[in-house]
This record gives C-alpha cells, sequence and structure tokens, in this order.
C-alpha cells in the first residue's frame, strides 16, 4: 500500500515537473501571428488573425473548410496573408465569399499557382465569408492575418 | 525598409512578450471565473457558430482612425472618454463597456501617435481588464515603454488591437459571452461617437458613408446583446439605448450597385478591386440626429446620466 503510494507520488510529481515545459513546448501561435504579419510587407496595420487547425480530408468527404464571417467595408483596402504553422503537412488557402459567390483565392486551382497574400479593395460594406482550407485536403496548422492597407 | 524593420521589432518583442510576460492565469494560477451578472441558462445563448458569424471586426477604431487621418482631421484629446473615475467602476457590466470605450481612445491615439498620451489610458485599461481578470492578455509594461519611447508604431498598434482580440476570444471560448458583447458595444459606440462628431464639422463623403453603414452593422450588434438584455437593468437600458440609435438609421437608405470584380496580379500578390458598390443615402438631418443620439448613449455610459 505504501509502496503503491509512494510510485503514485513520484509520478504525479514527475507530471507536475514535466508540465510547465510541455507547455512550453507547444507551438506558439502568437509567433506565428506576428511572423505573418511581417509578411504583410509595410504600410499595412494588423486587424485580425485567424488560427487555423484542421484534419485531413476523410475520404470520399468534403475539405474540412475554417469560416469566419468578416465585415469588410466601403473605401479600405484589406491584405489577407496565409502563414503555415512549421511541420503543417499542408499549406493554408483563403477564399472570399461574398453571399456565396466566390470573389477571390489565394489558390488558382487552374493553374495551381498559390499566393501568400491577396488583396482586396473593397466597394461595398457587407459581412463577407472568410475560407481557409489546406490545399488538397492536407491536415495542417496555420494561421490567416487581416491587415489594412495604409 | 522602415517599415520592415519595425515590423521585425514587433516579432521580437511579441516573442519576448510571450516569453516574459506574466502567465500565472493563463498557466492556472489561483483565480476564479468571475460572475457576470448573466444567471447561467438565463440567457438564451447565441450558438457559437452564429457568434462567430457576428463579432469579427464589428468595431474597428483603427479603420475609422485611418480615414479621419485620410480627411487630414487634426487630433483632438476632447474626443476622448476621460479616465478619472474609473477607479469608481463597481460592475462588471460598468468595467467591459469601458474596457472597450477606451480602448477604442487607444486605437485613435496610437493611429494619430499620439503615444505620449496613451499611458494614463493604458494604465486604465489596465485596471479594467485585471478587474474582469483578462488582464494577463494586457502587456501594459510593454505597451507602456513603446508608448514612452515613441519607437515602435507597428508594434504599439499590433500588441494593443492583438489584446483586445485575444482578451474577445477568450471571453467567448470562456462562456462570458456576455462581457465581450458589452465590451465590442463599448468599442463601437466609442468609434461611432467620434466618427461623428467629426462628420458635423467636415464634410467627407467617405466618413458620411462609413456613419451611414453602420445601418448593416447595427443590427448584428443588436444580436449580439439580445440573449442578454434581461440579465439585468444596466444590460436592458443598454439594448433599449442601442434600439434607439438604430432608430434613428430607419430612413437612412443603402443600396447597390452591381458590377463585376477585377483581378490582377502585381507584385507576386493576387489583387481584387470589388466593382459592386454600396451607397448610403442619408440627410443632414439625419446625420446630426445619429450623431446627437450616439453622443448621448456614450453620456450615459460614461457619466451614468
Amino acid at each position: 500500500m505504501a509502496n503503491k503510494m509512494k510510485s503514485r507520488f513520484v509520478i504525479i510529481s514527475i507530471a507536475l515537473l514535466l508540465l510547465p515545459s510541455m507547455m512550453q513546448g507547444q507551438p506558439a501561435t502568437d509567433d506565428l501571428v506576428s511572423s505573418c504579419v511581417l509578411t504583410a510587407g509595410d504600410n499595412t496595420t494588423y486587424l485580425k488573425d485567424f488560427r487555423v487547425q484542421l484534419p485531413a480530408a476523410a475520404a470520399n468527404a468534403a475539405t474540412p473548410v475554417y469560416k469566419a464571417n468578416m465585415y469588410l467595408m466601403k473605401n479600405m483596402k484589406y491584405r489577407f496573408s496565409v502563414c503555415d504553422a512549421p511541420g503543417s503537412k499542408g499549406e493554408l488557402t483563403i477564399t472570399i465569399y461574398d453571399q456565396g459567390k466566390q470573389l477571390i483565392s489565394s489558390f488558382n486551382k487552374s493553374t495551381g499557382k498559390k499566393y501568400g497574400s491577396i488583396d482586396f479593395i473593397c466597394n461595398k460594406t457587407g459581412l463577407y465569408t472568410l475560407w481557409y482550407d489546406f490545399m488538397n485536403g492536407e491536415q495542417g496548422s496555420g494561421v490567416g492575418v487581416v491587415c489594412m492597407i495604409k | 525598409m522602415t517599415g520592415t524593420i519595425s515590423k521585425l521589432v514587433t516579432v521580437i518583442l511579441l516573442m519576448s512578450v510571450c516569453a516574459c510576460g506574466d502567465n500565472s492565469a493563463r498557466q492556472g494560477g489561483l483565480s476564479f471565473p468571475v460572475a457576470d451578472s448573466v444567471p447561467a441558462g438565463e440567457a438564451v445563448k447565441l450558438s457559437d457558430e452564429a457568434v462567430a458569424d457576428i463579432v469579427q471586426n464589428i468595431a474597428s477604431p483603427v479603420e475609422i482612425a485611418a480615414i479621419l487621418q485620410s480627411m487630414e482631421v487634426p487630433f483632438s484629446a476632447e474626443y476622448l472618454a476621460p479616465t478619472q473615475g474609473a477607479d469608481r467602476l463597481t460592475t462588471n457590466f460598468q468595467k467591459a463597456v469601458m474596457l472597450g470605450i477606451y480602448g477604442a481612445d487607444l486605437g485613435y491615439l496610437n493611429m494619430y501617435e499620439k503615444t505620449g498620451n496613451s499611458v494614463d489610458v493604458l494604465s486604465t485599461i489596465k485596471r479594467l481588464a485585471d478587474g474582469l481578470r483578462v488582464g494577463q492578455y494586457f502587456d501594459f509594461e510593454t505597451l507602456k515603454r513603446l508608448s514612452v519611447s515613441k519607437s515602435n508604431l507597428d508594434s504599439l498598434l499590433f500588441i494593443s488591437v492583438n489584446s483586445y482580440n485575444q482578451i474577445d476570444e477568450y471571453l467567448r471560448d470562456n462562456n462570458r459571452g456576455s462581457i465581450s458583447a458589452l465590451m465590442i458595444a463599448g468599442v463601437w459606440i466609442e468609434g461611432q461617437y467620434l466618427a461623428s462628431q467629426v462628420a458635423l464639422g467636415n464634410h467627407d463623403e467617405v466618413l458620411r458613408d462609413r456613419i451611414g453603414e453602420q445601418k448593416i452593422i447595427l443590427g448584428d450588434l443588436l444580436m449580439l446583446l439580445r440573449p442578454y438584455r434581461e440579465s439585468s437593468a444596466e444590460y436592458t437600458s443598454l439594448y433599449n439605448m442601442m434600439e434607439t440609435i438604430a432608430g434613428t438609421y430607419r430612413d437612412v437608405r443603402i443600396t447597390y450597385r452591381l458590377g463585376e470584380p477585377e483581378t490582377v496580379e502585381q507584385d507576386g500578390r493576387l489583387v481584387m478591386v470589388q466593382h459592386e458598390e454600396s451607397i448610403v443615402e442619408m440627410s443632414d438631418d439625419q446625420l446630426a440626429e445619429i450623431a446627437a443620439i450616439s453622443k448621448d448613449v456614450r453620456t450615459k455610459l460614461i457619466y451614468g446620466k
């Protein structure tokens, strides 16, 4: 009984000792956000970020998508940047929809070209839907950053 | 080049914030949930998806400040909410609304590079955030250092806006949507006050459009507040005041002109120019009424009368 108690105490102690270092070792999405803001370039002001983590698409199933609705304003220029987390299998892409109609995507399926960011010169204030997904339905994690272009 | 260096400094600063900040609350320090005056189950909660649908970018003070800058409207400290008396705020309702109001003021100050003036606002925000147990997302020391040194505006803007985003996310993730909604309402009303007061003295179509377009956004803001409106007398009063503002928009017309978007590649980036357009029709009288009621609501929220 005493031995059992002792071993349980040792296990809990080790777990408590390791926990802080394990927490430190978790992917620091804040670092990824800040480095992604950097890729947005000069003359931009950060507005919002979206942390995206998606599983791989199941066979014969739709590609998993992270959706967020965001107000975009007339007379403003926005830059949408996407950055992959280190070790992410998939490459993050963004597609902007206006009331179900696709406006622009950072991945051109017909040419296979992928852009790290897209600019949107907005002339209609409204609620737009941002779709984040990973190319070819792969599992992945990354961040999307929205900036205002000055 | 300067911007890139600034942003590099931002990254380094943020990393140091993450590494050195006071993480005690995040890492399980002895903290207990604060009662937010909304009894469990009383509020008809919005689904997570619905909340996510309506809260992103409802109120962005930096965008309004950017419009004022483009109009070359000079900075005026008279538009700022007074920080005296913030210590006397007792309820979480008051703290959350004022946290939003001061957040909008901080955006205005920073965009105009009046960073030396912002230390007082920063201190007040820190106290309110601590009072709501979300102070761990607000790195006062770093923000204060950046404000005083006036060294890196990009970092200052990024860290302050990011702090508010994180606070909002944390509150929603922890079933404190009522507090998040109040903070967003505070940011919105201060931005609305600032924009409408400037518009009264400066004719500018872009700014007028921005005020008129709030008709679209107000509907969602009301939807965000609605589940909690019966939770306390303060909440009921706020909701009714916001409905009053919405009423002033009754005859503001928003129409749409169709157009096909144009996409070009510039410097390796894909750029889309939208040719569909929203058009606001708002008379001077309507603007004056919107400005007056918005000011009245803001005064009641700040001074309680």
